[in-house]
């Protein structure tokens, strides 16, 4: 599925000045099938444009296309993981996992059931199927999360700094599984986060925020090979061109070294 | 180990150590009138007699059949009415004022009224309990269902669940906690009430054992009542810290 932005405004009411424009005039399209990163500073407003996708918040003026028709509300075809931790925390990992099958699909309990412990299996969390959620780790958290949101074949998935409080070497297995799934079901994912090394690794294309107020100061396509390869000559230089260019400000500029 | 015994034997000493300075005071030294404070000989007497007499279990039954009959009203009035209220704001507007009048009324000032209502009986008593918890069990649901975690409501909703939905499989679980801990204030409020509704309109239960004994010069039956009361607030207690152990969200 596609995503048109289009003119769009997004101001909030605020105390200190009448309105606090948080974006303004955005504009952005995204072909289906598409993995697009939202790259910029805290407070350039990522998460509020992934919102209007999501139809969670309505924009101050213009208007959004996804798969053709104008976003009015959530719906379950644009599935979001939070940067939050988002789990039920009275179902367990089975029942998280199998919610939005049981929202969307008219298939019996055994099919997503079974389901739902062929994903687990995979990404090897099957025997966590009857844990409940505070017991198990961030990482995993976040996993369970995205596996109930791949389940329910959303054709768009929007991704807020999902990885951002994992070490590592997690976050980079978690991108490496990312982009495997995106390949098998051609989902079209907008993804947010802060770290330009994870927004080379895994766009087509960067879409770069600045702020005040939170606008798209650039958009870079990624013409890099797939499976991308970190120390490779070309994603480095990508990485330096995007550092350099921008007002880095609180981007982590540690993943360059 | 060692510790473990500690734990158990420290809410221990004070209890112990009231007993012996009661029995001093009164029965051991006479510092005390018996006719002003019952020592606890007297006391253990008078509840030897009530337990042989049976009195001591029909009054405790009748008072438990009135606390369980007016909390189990109450809830099945307010756990639905805070659920409505918490899910539509318009309803919640429209009723706040009439809840914010009625609920600090203490439910004792209900008597006159549910005398003329109801008669005398259990019935009075009862409605007396339900005033007493309708509006905590009310507040607690409706509260509990408003502090829903939005990213919870949102997920719920970008995984295609519709309002329905929501309220059945989000909004109402979450609030399960809140629920359950009305009830536990609803059930202090309700063995409170109990007694002050049998001390007027009754002629059974703890209330009204207590009341009489006084009247008839036995203050150790009305030691006894009140140690009963004491009692079986702490079992309500020990049953609602293990329920609320159980929901762990
Ligand atoms: N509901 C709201 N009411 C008022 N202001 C808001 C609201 N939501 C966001 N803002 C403001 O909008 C701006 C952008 O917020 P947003 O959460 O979109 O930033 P972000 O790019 O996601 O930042 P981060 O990387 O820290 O998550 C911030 O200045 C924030 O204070
Ligand atoms: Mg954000």
């Amino acid at each position: 599925m596609s995503i048109e932005v289009k003119n769009i405004n997004k101001s909030f009411e605020s105390k200190k000045v009448d309105q606090l424009t948080v974006l303004k005039d955005v504009n952005l399209t995204i072909d289906d099938g598409e993995l697009v990163c939202l790259l910029g500073p805290s407070g350039c407003g990522k998460t509020t444009l992934l919102r209007l996708i999501a139809g969670l918040d309505q924009p101050t003026s213009g208007e959004i296309i996804a798969n053709g028709e104008k976003v009015s509300g959530p719906s379950g075809d644009r599935a979001v993981i939070f940067q939050q931790y988002s789990l039920f925390p009275w179902l367990t990992v089975l029942k998280n996992v199998t919610f939005g099958l049981e929202m969307t699909t008219g298939n019996s309990k055994e099919e997503n059931i079974a389901l739902a412990e062929e994903y687990l299996e995979r990404v090897g969390l099957i025997e966590f199927k009857d844990s409940y959620p505070h017991e198990l780790s961030g990482g995993m958290k976040q996993r369970v999360a995205i596996i109930r949101s791949l389940l329910n074949h959303s054709p768009i998935l929007l991704m807020d700094e999902p990885f951002s409080a994992l070490d590592m070497i997690n976050r980079h297995k978690l991108q490496e599984q990312l982009i495997e799934v995106w390949q098998r079901f051609e989902n079209t994912i907008v993804f947010v986060t802060h770290d330009v090394d994870e927004a080379v690794f895994l766009a087509d294309k960067i879409v770069v925020m600045g702020r005040k107020p939170g606008r798209i100061d650039k958009i870079i396509e990624v013409g890099l090979e797939r499976p991308r390869k970190r120390e490779s000559k070309e994603f480095i230089l990508l990485m330096e061109s995007i550092v350099e260019n921008l007002d880095m400000g609180e981007l982590d500029k540690k993943s360059l070294e | 180990m060692f510790d473990n015994y500690k734990n158990k034997f420290i809410p221990l000493i004070l209890p112990i150590c009231i007993i012996i300075f009661w029995y001093l005071i009164t029965e051991g030294l006479g510092i005390v009138d018996l006719y002003k404070l019952p020592g606890p000989i007297t006391v253990c007497q008078a509840a030897w007699i009530l337990i042989l007499n049976g009195k001591l279990l029909t009054n405790t039954v009748d008072t438990l059949v009135k606390v369980f009959a007016g909390l189990i009203a109450a809830a099945v009035v307010a756990i639905p009415l805070g659920i409505l209220l918490g899910w539509y704001k318009t309803l919640e507007d429209f009723a706040s004022l009439v809840i914010s009048v009625l609920r600090p009324i203490p439910p004792v000032a209900w008597i006159p009224f549910s005398i003329l209502w109801f008669g005398i009986g259990m019935f009075p008593a009862v409605f007396i309990i339900f005033m007493g918890c309708v509006f905590p069990i009310l507040i607690y649901t409706l509260d509990g269902v408003k502090r829903t975690d939005k990213v919870l409501i949102e997920s719920a909703q970008t995984l295609g669940a519709g309002d329905r939905d929501v309220l059945k499989r989000i909004m109402i679980p979450s609030a399960v906690p809140y629920v359950v801990s009305g009830l536990r204030v609803g059930m202090g409020i309700a063995l409170m009430c109990t007694i002050s509704a049998e001390m007027v309109g009754s002629g059974s239960g703890l209330g009204y054992m207590i009341l009489t004994a006084t009247s008839l010069f036995d203050p150790g039956t009305t030691v006894v009542g009140m140690l009963v009361i004491g009692l079986i607030g702490i079992v309500f207690d020990l049953i609602f810290t293990k329920v609320q152990k159980r929901i762990f969200w």
